[in-house]
């Protein structure tokens, strides 16, 4: 008899542990991610370190997009569509001209020089 | 001749390349093709207990965002007001707000909206309201203008 309250009583104490380190673990994931939504109200802030309406409510739907089981990723979509990219301090990879731009007039500048150096020469 | 040619040629290529590029990106960016959620529709208003209507609101409108805690809405609000005698529709959203203080503010500074809902932020979280006061035009259901902040007199002349 004894042994069977010592054995149940584990049990809740192992299901209680388990689920508030889920609990934890969905609270850390959720603080995770609203540190790559940009606050639009305040310079250079995350809505996790803002205390604005605005981050405030963001973090609200967020959460509750989240706890519906909506990922991250459909969740960043729909921010995308609304607020546009600037929301995210994660931008999209289609960028590739910018980035290579640098590449691109390094190689002209080369090609210049080269010739430059021929002619000289 | 020909040699001196060639860096202003990949310039001017780089730049159109650029250009179009810019031109082509994801119109989901673009304001003027925003939609009217549905979700305002489907809001009840406040005083009335229905739906909005939005045969009624016709084909042009305006979506203000207001609350009482909001000092700059109160700036606004006269101009609300007129428009609403010259005959312009104007839904009110109360943003994140006390009911007992919305009621009272709104019987101390007048009623200029056609519909008011309540919004707990859900609403604002589809218009992409980045804060109070924050006003919308609306034309055949597609936001046409927007502006954050008070309204002033410029803003509305048109219709005034």
């Amino acid at each position: 008899m004894k042994m069977s309250k010592n054995i149940s009583k584990t049990l809740l104490i192992i299901l209680f542990l388990i689920f508030s380190s889920l609990t934890w673990s969905n609270e850390n994931n959720l603080s995770d991610y609203y540190k790559t939504i940009r606050c639009l109200v305040c310079d250079g802030q995350s809505i996790q370190e803002s205390d604005t309406e605005f981050a405030i409510n963001l973090k609200e739907q967020i959460k509750k997009k989240y706890e519906k089981g909506i990922s991250f990723k459909e969740i960043n979509d729909e921010l995308v569509l609304i607020y546009g990219e600037e929301i995210s301090f994660k931008p999209s990879k289609n960028h590739f001209l910018l980035w290579l731009s640098p590449i691109f007039i390094f190689l002209i500048i080369l090609i210049v020089v080269r010739k430059k150096y021929i002619q000289q020469k | 001749m020909k040699k001196n040619l060639i860096i202003p040629l990949a310039g001017i290529i780089i730049l159109l390349i650029c250009s179009f590029y810019y031109i082509y990106q994801p119109s989901s960016q673009k304001l003027n093709s925003k939609q009217v959620p549905d979700i305002l529709f489907e809001t009840n208003d406040f005083y009335r207990s229905e739906n909005i209507n939005q045969e009624n609101l016709g084909d042009f409108y305006i979506i203000n965002f207001f609350a009482s805690w909001c000092k700059p809405c109160l700036a606004e609000h006269p101009l609300l007001m007129e428009l609403k005698s010259k005959g312009v529709k104007i839904v009110g959203v109360n943003f994140r707000d006390d009911e007992e203080n919305f009621v009272n503010w709104i019987k101390k500074n007048g009623n200029p909206f056609e519909y008011v809902i309540r919004d707990d932020g859900t609403i604002a979280y589809e218009m992409g309201l980045i804060g109070v006061p924050e006003t919308y035009f609306i034309k055949e259901s597609l936001t046409q203008k927007k502006i954050q902040g008070p309204l002033f007199y410029e803003d509305v002349e048109k219709y005034l």
